[in-house]
């Protein structure tokens, strides 16, 4: 029998938690981790390529990557993120997925 | 006549040219067909479901052990169920793709006699992953994550891996001079 509480705690986080429980939409994320043989123009030209960012958008997200270890490239579905991840391994980078509300 | 490195230059819209010497041509074609050879050595076994072999699940769901292959198809997840998971039904396709670019790369080396090498957007991108690969398995057989640029930079003259360096230097030099030329387009 499971064992049952006479109290809850409600925060913000409960909220969002309950929401995306019932609509199921839990976003997932693709990472891109910091490699030291990718040259940095090709990060940024792959990023541009496959996802239709502009050249400052890549540049910025290459920035990231190569100075705070890894990051966050693209935000979806988890499906969708299966995708991406997928697509990046074609190219050499070094890309994960995980679901959103989990640390980096 | 002074020769002068250019790697890759653009060619008007649509068209990317370089001309390679018969040295340059031969370490490429080698390079390539080396990673092809690779791919190939993982091979599917497919006996088990036909249904399964027909829609591309290949009975793969633990990485390859060789370090080389597990950097040219790593894992998707950090969790090791979902890893497997997500291998057993993509990585032939991946392979698929990897093998592909490298094909394309080959059969324009070789069909350039002349040394010239010309290519429209999507052929230089499937150069791109294809001598990407070259470059991760290079990096990986020359340690590039422990060694520093300085430490693969001052080598030993009469160490094996001098060459290898210098190579793989090459690569990223010629690559860099492809990704130049096509984001000159983008402007």
């Amino acid at each position: 029998m499971p064992k049952v509480k006479s109290k809850i705690e409600v925060n913000e986080k409960l909220d969002e938690e309950l929401k995306a429980i019932f609509s199921g939409d839990v976003p997932w994320v693709t990472i891109v981790w910091d490699d030291p043989v990718n040259l940095m123009t090709y990060v940024t030209y792959v990023l541009m390529e496959l996802f239709g960012y502009s050249k400052e958008r890549a540049h910025e997200l290459m920035m990231k990557v190569h100075t705070e270890g890894k990051a966050v490239v693209s935000t979806g579905s988890r499906e969708e993120m299966e995708h991406d991840v997928a697509r990046l391994h074609e190219y050499g980078l070094w890309a994960t997925l995980q679901r959103g509300d989990q640390a980096l | 006549m002074s020769e002068i490195q250019h790697g890759f230059f653009r060619h008007g819209d649509n068209s990317y040219l370089a001309n390679f010497t018969e040295a340059e041509r031969e370490v490429l074609l080698n390079l390539v067909e080396q990673i092809i050879e690779l791919l190939a050595e993982r091979v599917d076994h497919h006996n088990e479901d036909p249904l399964a072999a027909m829609v591309g699940i290949t009975v793969h769901d633990t990485p390859p052990e060789d370090e080389v292959l597990l950097r040219l198809l790593p894992n998707a997840y950090a969790d090791q169920v979902d890893a497997s998971e997500f291998r057993r039904y993509t990585e032939s396709t991946l392979r698929q793709k990897k093998q592909a670019h490298a094909m394309a790369m080959r059969m324009h080396i070789k069909a350039a006699v002349d040394g010239i090498v010309e290519l429209d957007h999507d052929s230089a991108n499937a150069w791109l992953g294809a001598m990407n690969d070259v470059r991760l398995a290079l990096g990986v057989r020359l340690k590039v994550e422990e060694n520093s640029q300085q430490d693969l930079e001052l080598l030993a003259p009469d160490d094996p891996m001098r060459g290898v360096y210098a190579v793989y230097s090459w690569l990223g030099w010629l690559q860099e001079s492809l990704i130049d030329a096509l984001m000159d387009e983008s402007q």
